[in-house]
């Protein structure tokens, strides 16, 4: 046994065990890329960095075993700051999307590709579904919403963008469909909210708040629910009785809705702060109705709510919409509702706050030949124009072909990709590392099961070793320094070279390098 | 050359009979196939596939990880422009730049339409005193300039016709022995001519019968003064002749000996000075220095040092091996096979204070010590002579020269650490080194000193030699072993050492080529007599490269603890062309660049280590004024960045990030920041990467941007004060100029208009900077601005 300290903590270990082993046993957590249990150990990525306290070196903690005495630094600034630059020197030389520079834009930062791909394969319920994770109401939003989505669309500038909007009103416009599975079967929270305004912000707020178990009471000073998307939009642009039929989703859900109420100063103290466990206040421009009516005070949006949380400075008090900021466009103020929902179930108790990865990695605009490497997953063809007029919309062929019509910018393995992962993890600068010219992405799409993007690539070869041991053919390196890649020999193509061993290398690959082809992780 | 199917099967067959079928000979096999073809055609590489054990994945991986393996056919001649450190400094761009000019390559074309000529650039063919060097396949020609590139391509190709080269009859032996003629045949001379000197001394003493013993001799080390012949004649002073042409060689002889018969001289005296008349008009005033005279250029070069790796320089014979054993070799060998246990012998080495001459120096006793102490019958030991440093090749030399001693140091190390296998690594590029080696294995064996029962004791041992296929990473001990494996030469992580866990798993021990070389001469003398020369730390002597801008470069042998003053003011003579010393680069792409003031600084380990630079292998190149230390970092990390082996992150991209950053600043189009950025950039990859290789990679940026960093900044401003970086500097011409045109005629881009007896103008547009102008103005007219 071999007795060695990390970080300050004793641990007694076999011999030939790694100090990558003997953190993990003392429960520190060391990144790691390259390495994989159970396959030989040749450091690459460098991202497992150790400091040796005594001799002040670092070392890759995969691939050194441990020695009587060693006194290791796991957890320090030092320590992050190498593993960063690491992986910002990977980051420099990775060419790819995490997600999709739409998913980017959309304010919602709703799930465009995915829901893209679920229509191109007909799966109308899945596609509704992932919409509705950040978009409470798609068909209203499908009629009214600029798109800014469409703007970013990576097929814009090739022969025009997808139809995104229209897509996410299609997945939305059956009544049917859109009835199903409003609300999944959740136990209540026996939490009682107020939301103050029925506009998107407010509606999205609710929709929300009522899958999260809690009760929802919406007020509103006008006799009819909507807020600006009633009264201020033309009904030639938005009908009404889509407008009504979303409303409509909403109250079957559990919503009660206290209409002709005029919140005055004197009825939120008494008949809302007092009776409810929290508020959403979602009134819309300030001209109409003054913050200090509630107790607030300030000129500025961030004055009033933080801009993350939505949290004013009274306790349980939550802003969001139009009346932080004038001229909003429907779809942020409703994504502001969503997240104030979700803001007072953390300030409640009653659900965790969620772990999203904020890291990206976009590489900005595709050159000729990239368009070219992106096209080979999608229909060719410009923008499909719905028979029936804008207001009509698709029909299911027709959105189908469109939806086809995505070129699936957004990386195979978002949620499962280390590189991304530890990003956001060490706060990793994409742009530090920079070179003057990047590569060109490529795609190839030949074998049956699975995509690979080689310059997502961290050149960790996993999949040479994996492939080098059933295969006839497998994969290797080719060339070395920094032009060396990983591909077939012969020139012979990825499906030749990968007949038996294509999972276990998608599964090792540690990067979108190598993904299924037709997995969704998110639905994973 | 028909390039059937059958052909190339049949050709696969025979060398795979030859090398085998194991994995491990995926490297000789790839080398001998491309001997065959000149390149690798996929049939060949997909047969031998079908008939060893070698996958398409090994065989892609490693064809296309040495430089050597070309998948392309190349052109009927292959011209390889040496971009060592020495030709870099005296314009092997330009040279290079030139050739592609002449050949009409467009970006990325190595070979010119007609398949004539594959242009083609080398680390280092270790010829650094002859810089700028180019080799044409075997031709090696030194001092190129980039306006006379035409004349030596012409040059070579009306020689390449002459195909059947006279050989030299035999002597009458009949005669008394007057005297003994000796040739330098190190590889510097022989790329200096002297073959030619050779063949025509031979001719000469053929034809006028003059009975003197004709000796080749290793590399003498005056490098810069080759081809070199020395004359010894009873009786008389020793004569030294330096750079020596063929159409010389018969004076120098006659001046010294009488031919015999009256016939012969008469037609003797009768044919030089017709051919005086006829070859050139005036004889040439060839440089002639005697050897023992304290004053000459010769003695004072020799003078400060000390030989003992290169012990006998210049007098023995490469593979003499009776004159070797006359010098006391392998008596060593003897009495540590006889009087010695192997633990005695471990201690001498320790006691002696020797330290790996590769670079790091570790301690080589401790090292054999490691070896010696794991229990497993199966021992390797490797002499790495994969010297890959641009402006090195002192292991190169001493390959070359002194075969049999380095023989010696592998058997005493094997005896001592019990390992009965002995692997020579040897860089392709040194195919004389190769040659000599495999020659003297030969001799060896015949002698009983390699094979079983050693000088018939019970210790047996074997040497094989490796050819490397050119990486320069493989010079690092773990991907040396990859590659003698037959794999990627990827170096491996550290521990398991070598000496424990080395070739095929099993303890090896790896040395440079000059720490064997060291061996022998301390049990000769004893280690204590190598313990007193050197510093504390640092014991014995180092073999360096002298080369760059200094009168006389050289391979040089010099106690540790020498300054650099006495290296480059005693040895090197000072700084050539009157120009003011400004630095020394030591240790080559792994060391640093030491600035003047550091002139008196002692060199070993530990003081070198002290001021951000390192021995390295031994290159030491003297830079100038001229010299910009942006363009020298630059130059060494495009070394190593183009030879990373590109596994670890901080090697493979750091190196490239440094590089792009050292590209913006040398163009004037960096920024205050990026000085940091690269400052950042550098520590980092020298913390974080892999290998000594991407460790030490940072080192001559650091060690620039330490002592040179106003340079930088003056790159960040838009100069470049040294006037070497192209994107900063324009040419003009004065109004010296007299209008002789010669400009204009050899202006390789139309960018100086033809104007007799006018002054002459550049036209900035189309000026490509080749520096050609500059060189041909009579009246240096020519100004960098």
């Amino acid at each position: 046994m071999i007795k060695l300290t990390i970080d300050n903590k004793a641990v007694e270990v076999p011999e030939n065990t790694t100090v990558l082993q003997a953190a993990a046993l003392l429960g520190i957590e060391i990144p790691t890329m390259c390495y994989l249990e159970g396959h030989s150990c040749h450091p690459s990525c460098m991202v497992c960095m150790v400091k040796d306290a005594d001799r002040g070196n670092f070392f890759t903690s995969c691939a050194m075993p441990v020695t009587e005495g060693m006194n290791i630094i796991a957890t320090s600034e030092e320590v992050s700051d190498i593993r960063r630059e690491a992986l910002e020197l990977l980051l420099s030389d990775h060419v790819g999307d995490c997600e999709a520079p739409c998913t980017l834009t959309c304010p919602a930062g709703m799930d465009i590709p995915l829901m893209n791909r679920l229509i191109a394969n007909s799966e109308f319920e899945k596609s509704l579904e992932i919409v509705r994770e950040e978009i409470a109401l798609p068909l209203i939003l499908g009629y009214i919403c600029p798109a800014p989505c469409e703007k970013a669309c990576r097929r814009k500038p090739i022969d025009g963008a997808v139809s995104i909007c229209l897509l996410k009103r299609f997945t939305a416009q059956d009544t049917e469909r859109r009835n199903q599975h409003l609300k999944p079967e959740i136990q209540k929270t026996g939490k009682k909210i107020a939301v103050i305004g029925t506009g998107p912000a407010g509606l999205s707020a609710a929709f929300y708040l009522l899958r999260a178990g809690h009760d929802c009471t919406l007020f509103d000073k006008n006799e009819q629910a909507g807020g600006a998307m009633r009264y201020n939009i033309d009904e030639e642009k938005l009908p009404r009785e889509m407008l009504d039929a979303e409303i409509d989703g909403i109250r079957s859900m559990g919503a009660i809705f206290q209409l002709n109420q005029a919140i005055t100063p004197d009825f939120f103290e008494n008949k809302i702060i007092q009776k409810f466990d929290a508020v959403i206040l979602a009134t819309g421009n300030r001209i109409n109705q003054p913050v200090e009516d509630f107790g607030l005070s300030g000129e500025s949006e961030h004055e009033i709510a933080d801009k993350k949380t939505f949290k004013t400075h009274r306790p349980g008090v939550f802003a969001c919409g139009n009346m932080l900021r004038e001229h909003e466009m429907a779809v942020r103020a409703s994504a502001q509702g969503r997240i104030a929902a979700a803001q007072v179930g953390i300030y409640l108790n009653t659900q965790a706050p969620v772990k999203k990865i904020h890291f990206n990695s976009a590489f900005g605009h595709l050159t000729h030949p990239e368009n070219r490497e992106y096209l080979k997953e999608s229909y060719l063809g410009f923008p499909i124009e719905p028979e029936g007029g804008f207001i009509a919309g698709f029909n299911e062929e027709q959105a189908i072909a469109e939806a086809k019509r995505c070129l699936h910018c957004d990386c195979r393995k978002p949620a499962s990709c280390k590189l991304r992962i530890y990003s956001d993890q060490y706060g990793a600068n994409r742009k530090k590392h920079l070179g003057p010219e990047r590569k060109h992405l490529t795609k190839s799409i030949h074998h049956d099961l699975i995509v690979y993007e080689p310059e997502k690539c961290i050149r960790c070869g996993l999949c040479v070793e994996i492939s080098g041991k059933e295969e006839s053919l497998g994969l290797t390196y080719i060339g070395r320094g920094f032009d060396v890649r990983i591909s077939v020999p012969f020139n012979e193509t990825i499906a030749e070279a990968l007949k038996k061993t294509a999972a276990a290398c998608v599964n090792a690959c540690p990067t979108g390098a190598m993904a299924f082809k037709n997995q969704e992780e998110r639905l994973l | 050359m028909l390039l059937t199917p059958e052909h190339i099967i049949q050709t696969v067959n025979q060398i795979v009979a030859k090398r085998g079928t194991s994995a491990d000979a995926a490297i000789p096999i790839l080398q001998d196939i491309q001997q065959e073809f000149n390149f690798l055609p996929e049939e060949a590489l997909k047969h031998v596939c079908e008939i060893t054990e070698i996958t398409p994945a090994r065989i892609t991986g490693i064809s296309t990880f040495y430089t050597q393996f070309r998948h392309q056919p190349a052109g009927k001649h292959i011209i390889r422009v040496c971009t060592g450190t020495a030709c870099h400094v005296k314009g092997a761009t330009r040279v290079f730049d030139a050739i592609a000019r002449e050949l009409k390559l467009t970006d990325g074309q190595e070979t010119d339409a007609a398949g004539t000529f594959t242009l083609e650039t080398v680390a280092c063919l270790g010829c650094c005193t002859l810089a700028p060097v180019i080799k044409i396949d075997d031709t090696t020609y030194g001092h190129v300039l980039p306006e006379k590139v035409n004349e030596v391509m012409q040059d070579f190709l009306s020689k390449s016709l002459q195909t059947v080269q006279k050989k030299a009859a035999a002597r009458n032996n009949n005669s008394e022995v007057m005297g003994e003629i000796r040739i330098g045949l190190g590889s510097c001379c022989v790329a200096s001519g002297s073959e030619e000197v050779k063949l025509e001394l031979e001719r000469v003493l053929n034809e006028s019968r003059i009975n003197v013993t004709v000796k080749q001799v290793g590399c003498v080390g005056v490098c810069n003064q080759v081809p070199v012949m020395e004359i010894f004649k009873p009786g008389q002073e020793p004569a030294f002749y330096a750079k020596i042409k063929p159409e010389e060689v018969k004076e120098v002889v006659l001046s010294h000996f009488q031919p015999v018969g009256f016939f012969n001289k008469l037609k003797s005296s009768f044919v030089s000075s017709f051919e005086k008349a006829v070859v050139d008009g005036e004889p040439k005033s060839f440089r002639k220095y005697i050897a023992d005279q304290r004053d000459t250029p010769i003695s004072e070069f020799l003078g400060p040092q000390m030989a003992i790796a290169s012990e006998n320089r210049g007098v023995v014979k490469p593979c003499d091996i009776e004159e070797y054993r006359e010098g006391g070799g392998f008596l060593p060998l003897q009495k540590c096979l006889e009087e010695l246990s192997p633990q005695q012998i471990v201690d001498e080495i320790s006691k002696s204070g020797l330290r790996g001459r590769g670079g790091a120096g570790f301690p080589t006793g401790r090292k054999w010590q490691m070896v010696k102490d794991q229990v497993n019958t199966e021992k390797y030991i490797i002499c790495n002579g994969d010297e890959g440093d641009p402006g090195a090749f002192m292991d190169r030399m001493l390959l070359e020269s002194y075969p049999f001693r380095v023989i010696e140091g592998m058997l005493i190390a094997g005896y001592a650490t019990g390992a009965n296998q002995g692997i020579f690594y040897i860089r392709a590029e040194y195919p004389l080194a190769v040659k000599r080696i495999n020659e003297a294995l030969l001799i060896c064996r015949e002698n009983d000193l390699i094979g079983t029962s050693v000088m018939n004791s019970s210790f047996s041992f074997d040497i094989k030699v490796f050819e490397g296929a050119g990486a320069f990473v493989c010079g690092e001990e773990t991907a040396l072993i990859a590659s003698i494996e037959g794999e990627r030469g990827i170096p491996r992580m550290r521990p398991p050492y070598p000496a424990i866990k080395g070739l095929w798993e099993k303890p090896t021990l790896v040395n440079n080529t000059e720490t064997f070389s060291l061996v022998s001469w301390i049990f000769r003398h004893g280690a204590e007599a190598f313990a007193n020369i050197g510093t504390e730390g640092s014991k014995g002597t180092k073999v360096f490269a002298l080369a760059g801008k200094v009168n006389r470069g050289g391979l040089i042998e010099v106690p540790m603890g020498i300054t650099l003053r006495q290296i480059v003011e005693e040895i090197g003579g000072g700084i050539a062309n009157d120009r003011k010393f400004k630095a020394v680069q030591i240790g080559g792409p792994s060391g640093g660049c030491i600035p003047a003031e550091m002139y008196d600084l002692p060199i070993d380990f530990e003081e070198l280590a002290k001021v951000g630079a390192m021995m390295g292998s031994g290159g030491l190149i003297v830079l100038d004024d001229t010299d910009c230390m942006v363009d020298i970092a630059h130059y060494f990390l495009s070394f190593t960045q183009d030879q990373s082996c590109g596994r670890c992150t901080f090697c493979r991209i750091g190196t490239t990030r440094m590089l792009e950053l050292l590209d913006k600043i040398r163009s004037g189009k960096g920024k205050p920041e990026d000085i940091t950025h690269l400052e950042k950039l550098a520590e980092s990859t020298k913390q974080g990467s892999l290998c000594g290789l991407g460790k030490t990679a940072p080192n001559p940026v650091l060690s620039t941007l330490k002592y040179f960093r106003e340079e930088y900044e003056a790159h960040i401003n838009g100069h470049c004060p040294s006037g070497k970086c192209l994107p900063l500097i324009t040419y003009k011409i004065t109004d010296d100029c007299i209008g002789c045109t010669k400009c204009a005629q050899c202006c390789p881009s139309d960018a100086i208009e033809f104007k007799p007896y006018e002054i002459h103008a550049i036209d900035m547009e189309k000026c490509i900077k080749c520096d050609i102008c500059r060189q041909v103005c009579p009246v240096d007219a020519v100004e960098v601005v």
